[in-house]
């Protein structure tokens, strides 16, 4: 029973041209049937590890390795990857770019077919595999209209029908809800009673503190740390806070049983109070809706007694200078919601009033600023400075200077923003948007996949935001984050207000 | 209704070959007009009525330009513009609809046994497979950049034309690259490229629609080169 399956001998890897490695020395073991975390800050070689095992290092990124890695009894250098398809599988990030099939079909059969099995026996595993995981309902539909987390779903079930003896999980939450993540900490332990040997990276702690049988440490390349999972359970916030982890238990404004993402069907007790409409920022009819029937000439706007509405909010009013974290489940309406108060839903005709002006339509956009969850798609220009004067009206040098100074960016003034990590990246955005005078800041899922530091840095920059005078509404699945920052909490459900409540 | 993909790379290379050749009397129009409605009502009967209407649509109104308002004597600058557009319209429209008849219905599983009993290389098989399953993907980038940059109002790059295409192609291009990446890395985790012959669960067949729709589109071009060259 207790054979080591995974054995990395003295392991050490840094990617061709650069000079740091990834990983130095380390040396590990997994026996068969364990269930292995782990953590540790960003680049401190999680996802190295995890590479090492599924054979995309050496055989897909390239770069030095020394030492020896043996999984199932075969040496990885050796072996060709799709050998190991059998043997291993992974569970990625990012939902939306594991999928080869556009279909949940396709994408389910998609590894038994390339290795070759008998057709019969494929469609018996997809029938067993999704009877188990009871996704019978997404079966027949196109993958780029599920949410995160069905999506998430089909991954693991495409992963499962390969039957493979070792399944790794890369940071499979980042992009999950509460409840898509029960349900995959539902899928780990199914396969953890299977026996089969799992090895998760992760950032979010407290859906797997149950659930594993050992945790590592990552510094830095090394292995700093070793513990086994009922120790690691009782660790308290202080030791957790220490090593700059994420909590081991969500904080109870989010925690299920009242409003976790929203389940509490209105019996818990909140303080609803609205602040003074004269101090804040009023939204008046934001009505929108994905389902419109299709018009050939004119387009009606959308009111309060249309069915079918994606977004229905007659009135609400925000604070201003504060934080908002705004909450509910993947596909609830959050980010229509932020999509329609900086105007960049077209067929939403709500009106901001801020300090007795109205902002209709475009006004929005200059109004508010949105920063996205994927900054990529926000960089348009070749450094970092231009990208800020890019958004000011008036060039003004010193300004840009000082803006970056305050985000601790001003060293990479001429550096090509996609040179810059994703938390740079991040603080480049925001530098946009303090820039074009946006009196709103809107950010959607600012932290999903970031470290606890990383974390901790976001919410000190929404408050310093918000102190100088910014309203600040964060689209958030953390609840790390709303305790970091957050002095109110929105709650969207299937469109409508929730409530709001302080926190 | 189902489709063998063979079928429809078959209709796919009738009617790129049939666009290649003018068609100079009105016998030869006819039968270019049909081999373009039969795509169209394919797409009808997939209930991807939009499509089809906004392609009739197009088609329709350059050919009306083209017969009714423009004559080889057309001069000054806005009738050359609209000469040309509705020429190119009306040349390769026919092309446009029945692929994107294809891409829009075919399964990338499908696709790819298809290819297998054409025996076409795993190579080339893939790379297709990938452009297809990029489609999608490159429409819901595009849209979020296009939002970016309708937030930050340069969505017409200053009215630079350079600057509205830089700002655009260079985050798409980032992205695309990105998520290529992890597309490969996650496609290959799962055996993809292996040695090991592929099955497929799809079973592919001719069947009575398939033969009757190759039999028309040969017949349309066997008629078309026939009427145009040798009688």
């Amino acid at each position: 029973m207790s054979e080591n399956v995974i054995e990395l001998e003295h392991v050490s890897f840094k990617y061709k041209g650069s000079e740091e490695g990834l990983l130095n020395d380390t040396s590990l073991t997994v026996t068969n049937g364990e269930a292995l975390l782990l953590t540790g800050a960003s680049g401190s070689g999680k996802t190295t590890i995890l590479r090492l095992i599924n054979g995309l290092i050496p055989h897909y990124y390239q770069g030095d390795v020394e030492g020896k890695v043996t999984v199932a009894g075969r040496e990885i250098a050796k072996t060709e990857l799709y050998e190991l398809a059998g043997v291993v599988g992974t569970v990625f990030q990012n939902p939306r770019s594991q999928f080869f099939s556009i279909d949940t079909d396709g994408e389910i059969v998609f590894g038994p077919e390339n290795i070759g099995l008998d057709p019969k026996e494929i469609q018996k595993r997809k029938e067993d595999v999704v009877e188990e995981m009871h996704i019978g309902k997404l079966l027949g539909r196109s993958l780029f209209e599920l949410s995160g987390g069905e999506k998430q779903s089909i991954a693991c079930a495409s992963v499962s029908a390969l039957l493979p003896e070792i399944i790794l999980l890369d940071e499979p939450s980042s992009n999950l809800d509460q409840g898509a993540i029960a349900k995959l900490a539902e899928q780990i332990r199914m396969w953890k009673e299977e026996g089969k040997t799992i090895v998760i990276s992760e950032h979010r702690l407290w859906y797997l503190k149950n659930l594993v049988d050992r945790v590592i440490y990552m510094d830095h390349g090394h292995i700093a740390h070793e513990w086994c999972g009922e120790e690691f359970a009782d660790f308290t916030p202080d030791q957790i806070e220490y090593l700059k982890l994420r909590p081991l238990n969500v904080p109870d404004i989010l925690s299920p049983g009242c409003g976790g993402d929203c389940d509490c069907n209105g019996s818990c007790k909140v303080d609803l109070s609205t602040p003074d409409p004269a101090g804040g920022i009023t939204l008046k009819k934001f009505y929108f809706s994905y389902h419109r029937n299709p018009y050939l000439f004119w387009k009606k706007s959308f009111s309060e007694d249309d069915s079918n509405l994606s977004l229905c909010i007659p009135r609400l009013v925000l604070p201003k200078g504060a934080v908002i974290g705004v909450i509910g489940k993947n596909g609830t309406g959050k980010s229509t919601f932020l999509k329609c108060v900086c105007g960049l839903e077209k067929d939403c005709r709500g009106i901001i009033e801020c300090d007795g002006i109205e902002y209709r339509g475009r006004k929005r956009l200059a109004f508010s600023y949105m920063v996205m969850q994927d900054v990529n798609h926000q960089l348009f220009t070749d450094s970092v400075e231009s990208e800020v004067l890019l958004s000011m009206k008036e060039d003004d040098k010193e300004r840009c200077d000082k803006i970056l100074d305050s985000l601790g960016i001003l060293e990479f003034k001429d550096k090509h923003p996609m040179a810059l990590s994703g938390g740079q990246k991040q603080r480049v955005a925001i530098a946009s948007a303090m820039a074009a005078d946006a009196k709103l800041m809107l950010f959607d899922e600012p932290t999903s996949g970031l470290d606890y530091s990383h974390m901790e840095k976001v919410g000190q920059l929404l408050k310093n935001l918000a102190s100088s005078g910014n309203t600040v509404l964060v689209a958030t699945h953390d609840p790390e984050l709303i305790e970091l920052c957050c002095d109110y909490v929105l709650c969207i459900e299937n469109g409508k207000l929730g409530y709001m409540k302080r926190v | 209704m189902k489709l063998d993909p063979r079928t429809k790379l078959y209709m796919i290379l009738i009617v790129s070959a049939v666009v290649m050749m003018s068609a100079t009397t009105p016998f030869l129009w006819a039968v270019r007009i049909i081999m373009t409605l039969i795509p169209i009502i394919l797409l009808v009967i997939e209930k991807k009525y939009t499509s089809a209407f906004g392609f009739t649509f197009l088609y329709t109104a350059a050919l009306v330009m083209t017969f009714c308002f423009l004559s080889e004597s057309s001069s000054s600058f806005f009738k050359t513009f609209v000469t040309g557009y509705s020429g190119i319209v009306v040349q390769f429209m026919p092309c446009l609809i029945t692929a994107w008849y294809v891409v829009r219905t075919t399964k990338i599983d499908e696709f790819m046994s298809a290819m297998q009993k054409m025996h076409v290389p795993d190579g080339i098989a893939i790379s297709l497979a990938v452009v297809m399953r990029f489609f999608p993907t490159i429409k819901e980038e595009y849209s979020a950049i296009s939002d970016a940059m309708k937030m930050r109002g340069i969505a017409l790059g200053g009215g630079n034309a350079g600057k509205m295409i830089e700002y655009r192609m260079i985050p798409l291009l980032f992205s695309c690259v990105n998520i290529g990446d992890e597309l490969s890395a996650a496609a290959i985790t799962r055996g993809l490229g292996g040695k090991v012959k592929r099955t497929s669960v799809e079973e592919l067949k001719l069947r009575v629609s398939d033969w009757l729709l190759i039999t028309a589109f040969t017949a349309a071009a066997v008629v078309f080169v026939l009427f145009k060259y040798f009688l």
